[in-house]
Order: structure tokens, then sequence, then C-alpha cells
């Protein structure tokens, strides 16, 4: 398996997909040889300022660990990583959008820990590298760590990532952008439901969602900009994220409790009547 | 058509924005003026005021709902009316109540925030009647039939898609990729997170030829290679759109969040007319993957793309022009 590139970035940078597909090489994907890293450094964009969440080494530090920790288990390392990643890179959505962002951690920071993750039997999936959002190596764990935490509580990421079928199937469907629907999907995880079961109860609440308005059933607090922006600001002075226990993250509001539950009770009937609700609603 | 397991309003709920106020970062509140927001367009332009660095923008607005909404033999109760935004690229939903003008009438008005970190590009606005059905609580009783835009970069009120045009010397360009197309007069860049043409300036003229004004013959000309742009630009769209759609097993194809839906939604109605857009994208999306089809329609993708591109406007006033200079010439 390929190592680190010879030459890794002090900083995160922009690498545009058209510039990227130079560098995603038969060798790369088949695990064999990484580029150097100084050609691609010729065709990145850089932020006009130089600040601390946007320094590379932490991330390098963290793959490292994690490459080391789940050696076994390598699907295991994505329910350590997504909290630890998002509390590093203290990223807006907006600025999370930019696929630029991603496409450069990926092949220019750590393409090493994309091959040890997601190799399969021959290759990895050029969209490891350069894809949607929710297929990306990085920004999937990013968003799943930023559509699951409870506000600062980063505690439903490492169960909802822990569920493979969950984070791969759930998060490019607008139902899990409402944050009180998100929580009452971790909770029932919690409460025992299995992979195949969550799955099927996804659909079941989908279909049923096509009439609902989930909004209207468990209502969620306003955003608010604010404690985002301060915890932004304090990556400048913030210490590395810890290795045994979990990270806080923005002190936004927590999800209302009530509407969580409201969730949770609604989601428990549907999973009891699924079958004939789903038949019902169909198109 | 979607079909609901329980009574409905059978017309839409009709939305319509009525002010914009631009949140500043020393806290003071910025009135936007009325061209910042179209109601024919449905579209809200964020830009337009010229705040690269606004928080938030509170956009104001009034909902009438659809005759029956009201009437006492309805079949809901506890009747609320939402305004959701969403957004496909930052995967942002948010919602606020709005409050009912009067007690017997069918307005509604409130306001929604959109912060500016929460988003990149566009953002979309509805709004839903909700009320308790049968018993189930938040069921959508009616909903706007077309979202409203709200563009959080431009800085004009339009729904289309806009495509990004750029100048670069491909020859000397730091785009390494550009310097294989050094003969291409333009290239179109489907892979950016907006589609873009990328002009080839190393090209003797076509800079001064895109830049000129005025009603002569030149400015005709123009027209015609950006009819011609446009052509091959939504050609390219659509087909890195279609390229590669996310299948949801059971279902189908589903539609892209980002331009790609936009793209795919504009486009359908053309190359497989008649049907409703989900059902033309199962077909194109049929005929792509399986055996047959996907090459004869390749003639209705391009006339979908000549349609959006103006391109016949655009040629029928190079021949108007030609045949005037002909005439003053022979004079």
């Amino acid at each position: 398996m390929i190592d680190k590139p010879s030459h890794v970035p002090e900083y995160l940078a922009l690498l545009a997909a058209s510039d990227a597909d130079q560098f995603l090489t038969e060798g790369l994907l088949k695990g064999e040889e990484v580029h150097a890293g100084i050609d691609l450094a010729k065709v990145v964009e850089s932020f006009p300022t130089r600040e601390a969440r946007r320094s590379a080494e932490p991330i390098r530090s963290l793959v490292e660990d994690a490459m080391y920790a789940f050696a076994e288990d390598r699907p295991k390392a994505d329910a350590w990583l997504a909290p630890r990643l998002h509390a590093t890179l203290r990223l807006t959505r907006r600025e999370a959008a930019e696929k630029r962002l991603w496409n450069h951690l990926a092949l220019a920071v750590a393409p090493d820990y994309v091959v040890w993750r997601h190799l399969g039997k021959e290759r990895v999936s050029a969209e490891r590298f350069r894809g949607a959002a929710d297929r990306q190596c990085f920004s999937r764990l990013w968003w799943a760590a930023e559509l699951f935490r409870n506000g600062s509580d980063y505690e439903p990421v490492e169960a909802a990532c822990g569920s493979q079928d969950l984070i791969h199937n759930t998060l490019r469907l607008d139902l899990i952008d409402h944050r009180p629907t998100a929580q009452a999907l971790v909770r029932l995880l919690r409460s025992g439901l299995g992979g195949r079961e969550v799955n099927a109860l996804w659909t079941a609440i989908n279909t049923a969602g096509a009439t609902l308005i989930h909004d209207a059933l468990a209502p969620d607090e306003p955003r608010d900009p604010t404690p985002l922006r301060n915890w932004i600001a304090a990556a400048e002075s913030a210490p590395p994220v810890d290795r045994y226990n979990l990270p806080e993250g923005p002190d936004e509001e927590p999800v209302p409790e009530d509407s969580v539950e409201a969730l949770v009770k609604h989601f428990t009937e549907l999973f009891e009547t699924a079958p004939v609700r789903g038949r019902k609603t169909e198109e | 058509m979607k079909i609901y397991p329980y009574k409905r309003l059978n017309r839409p709920v009709a939305l319509r924005v009525t002010s914009v106020s631009l949140k500043l970062p020393d806290g003071s509140w910025d009135k936007l003026e009325t061209t910042a927001y179209s109601t024919q367009q449905q579209t809200v332009a964020l830009g337009v005021a010229g705040h690269s660095d606004w928080v938030s923008a509170r956009i104001g607005l009034s909902v009438t709902l659809p005759p029956g909404a009201n009437a006492p033999d309805a079949a809901w109760s506890d009747l609320r009316v939402l305004a959701v935004l969403t957004d496909g690229e930052t995967n942002l939903r948010t919602s606020s109540d709005l409050t009912r003008d009067t007690d017997d009438g069918h307005d509604w008005s409130g306001s929604v925030d959109v912060h500016r970190d929460d988003h990149l590009g566009r953002v979309s606005l509805a709004a839903y009647a909700v009320g308790t059905v049968d018993e189930v609580p938040g069921r959508s009783v009616a909903e706007t039939d077309r979202s409203w835009i709200v563009d959080t970069v431009s800085d004009d009120p339009v729904q289309e898609l806009r495509l990004e045009v750029r100048r670069a010397s491909f020859r000397n360009s730091a785009r390494e990729w550009l310097r294989s197309y050094a003969d291409a007069p333009w290239i179109v860049d489907v892979s950016a997170r907006v589609p873009t043409v990328f002009v080839n300036t190393d090209v003797e003229g076509i800079a001064g030829l895109l830049d000129c004004e005025g009603s002569g013959v030149d400015s005709k000309v123009r027209d015609l290679l950006v009819a011609q742009m446009s052509t091959d630009a939504w050609t390219a769209v659509f087909q890195g759109a279609i390229g590669d759609l996310e299948v949801e097993p059971g279902t189908g194809p589903v539609f892209p969040t980002d331009w790609r839906g936009e793209v795919l939604r504009e486009m359908l109605p053309d190359i497989v007319p008649g049907v409703h857009v989900e059902e033309a994208l199962r077909q194109v999306h049929r005929r792509r993957t399986g055996d047959s089809g996907w090459v004869e329609l390749q003639t209705r993708v391009h006339y979908a793309a000549v349609r959006r591109a103006d391109a016949t406007k655009a040629l029928v006033h190079v021949v108007r022009g030609l045949e005037q200079m002909n005439r003053e010439s022979e004079t």
C-alpha cells in the first residue's frame, strides 16, 4: 500500500476537479503508486490568509493515528475520525460545500488514507477522492458529523458513523437535514435496531415523509450563526483534539428534546406498519 | 403525479416576498430596494446591495391559501403555514411558522432568516399549509407549486441558472489541463461547482468580439457566438448531469441537489415532452444505461440546448444584419 506523498503541503488549499484528474492515476487508484506532491502544488489555489484551522499537520496526525488504531477494522475508523475531523477543520457549511477543499485534502494531504480506508478488491473508486459530498472520503465524514451532532455533542455522530448502512444511505436524502429527524434516527439505532432494520425504517420514513412535514411535527430551534462563528475564531488558540475523549463542537442549542421524542414515537409506529404505509403512498 | 392517501386542497399556495433586509457585521440592518427581488421570476438576489460581508438576510413573506383552506367542513384541523428554506448543497433545512393576518382570511405573513455562513449559492424557499388529517398531525394539505430561489451571490434576480464564463490563455494557463485544448476557441468544464465556459484568449480577436457593444453587425455576430457557446454548454451540462445520477433501489434515479438537478428539471420537458419530470428522468436514465435509445435521444438533447441558447434568434438577427449591409452596399 502507498505511503504519503514526499511533499505534503503545509496548508489546506483548493484543487479543482479538472485539475485533480491528472493525479488520479491507475497506480494511485490501485494503491500502488502515489504522486510526489510537487506537481500538484502548482495547480492549487491557496487561501488568502494562513489560519490555524487550515493547517495540514493536525489532519495528517489524525489520519496516521486512525490508520494505526484501526488497522484490523478499517470501517471502524469512520466513527472515530468524523467528530475529530469536524472539530479540527472548524468550517461553516458554506465552506464545506466547496468541493475543491475536499479534493485537496484527499489528493494532496492524505491520499494514503483514502487508499487505506477504501481500497476494495483491486482499486479505490475515484469518487472517494473527488466525488459527491456523501461519497468523498473526508467530506462524507464531515457532513455526517455536521448533520448528526447535537449542538456541541458529538456522541450521536459516533453512533451514526458506527452504522455504515446509515451513513451510506441517509446522507444524500433531504429528510436528514432536519435536525430532530437525524437525532431520532440515532436514538432508534441506539435502542438496538440493526443496520438492515434502520434501512427498512429509513425507506418507510422517506415514503411517509412525502406527505408529512417533519418541521410541523417536531419543530427545531431557530439557527443562530454566532456560536459557530465564535467556535471558528477560537480555532487559532485551540489545542489539538483529544484522541481518547470526544471533542466539543460549537456551542449551539441542542435539538429540542420534545421534538426528538415525538419523532421517535412516530417512527416506531411507522416501523410497525411500514409495509402497508409504504404501498399506500407510492407514486 | 403524487397520490395522497387523504384529502388535500387542489390548488397551490401562493407565496410572495414583500421585503428583504440584510444584517451587517456591526448589527445594523440594510433594507434592500424592491429590485432585489422579482415576483414574476420568483427570485431574490442578495448580492444586489454590494455587501460581501452580510451576516444574515431577513426575508418578509406573505402567503395566500387557496379557496377552501378555512372551510368549516374541511378535512383538516389545526391549520398552520410554514415557510421552509432548503439548500441541497449545504444540506440545510430550516422552517419558520407564519401567522394568520386575520381570523377568517386566507392570508398569512411572517419572515425567514437566511444565514450567509449556511449557503454557497442558491437556496429554495417554499411554503406549506399543514394540518391534522384523519388524526395524523403534520400532513401537508397544500404547498407552493414552484419554489422561490434565494440567490446569495447574484446581483440580479433571475430564475435560470447562470453559467460562469472565464477567459484564459489556454497555451499559458496555470490550469495545466487547459493547455491540451490550445487550438479550441472555448471549452466547457462541467466538473466545477457551477458549469464554466473557458474562452481561449489565444484566438485572435475573440476577446474584442465578446466585448463589443452597439448595434452593428459585430454585436450580432457576438450574439451568434454566445449562442453557439451556450448551446455547447447546455449540451455538456446535460450530459454531465445525467452522467452520474444516484439511483435509489426501488424508486430509480434521484434528482441531484445542485445545479445538475436544476439543469435536468429545465431541459427534461423538451427532451421527453408530455410527461412529469420524474418520469422523464427515469426514461432518459433507462435509455442511457439500457441497451438502446441513447443515440436517438441526442437529437432531443441538442434541440433542448438550442432552445435554451436562443440560437435561432441570434441567427435570424445576423442574417437580417447581413441583408441590410448588402442592400446598403448596392445603393
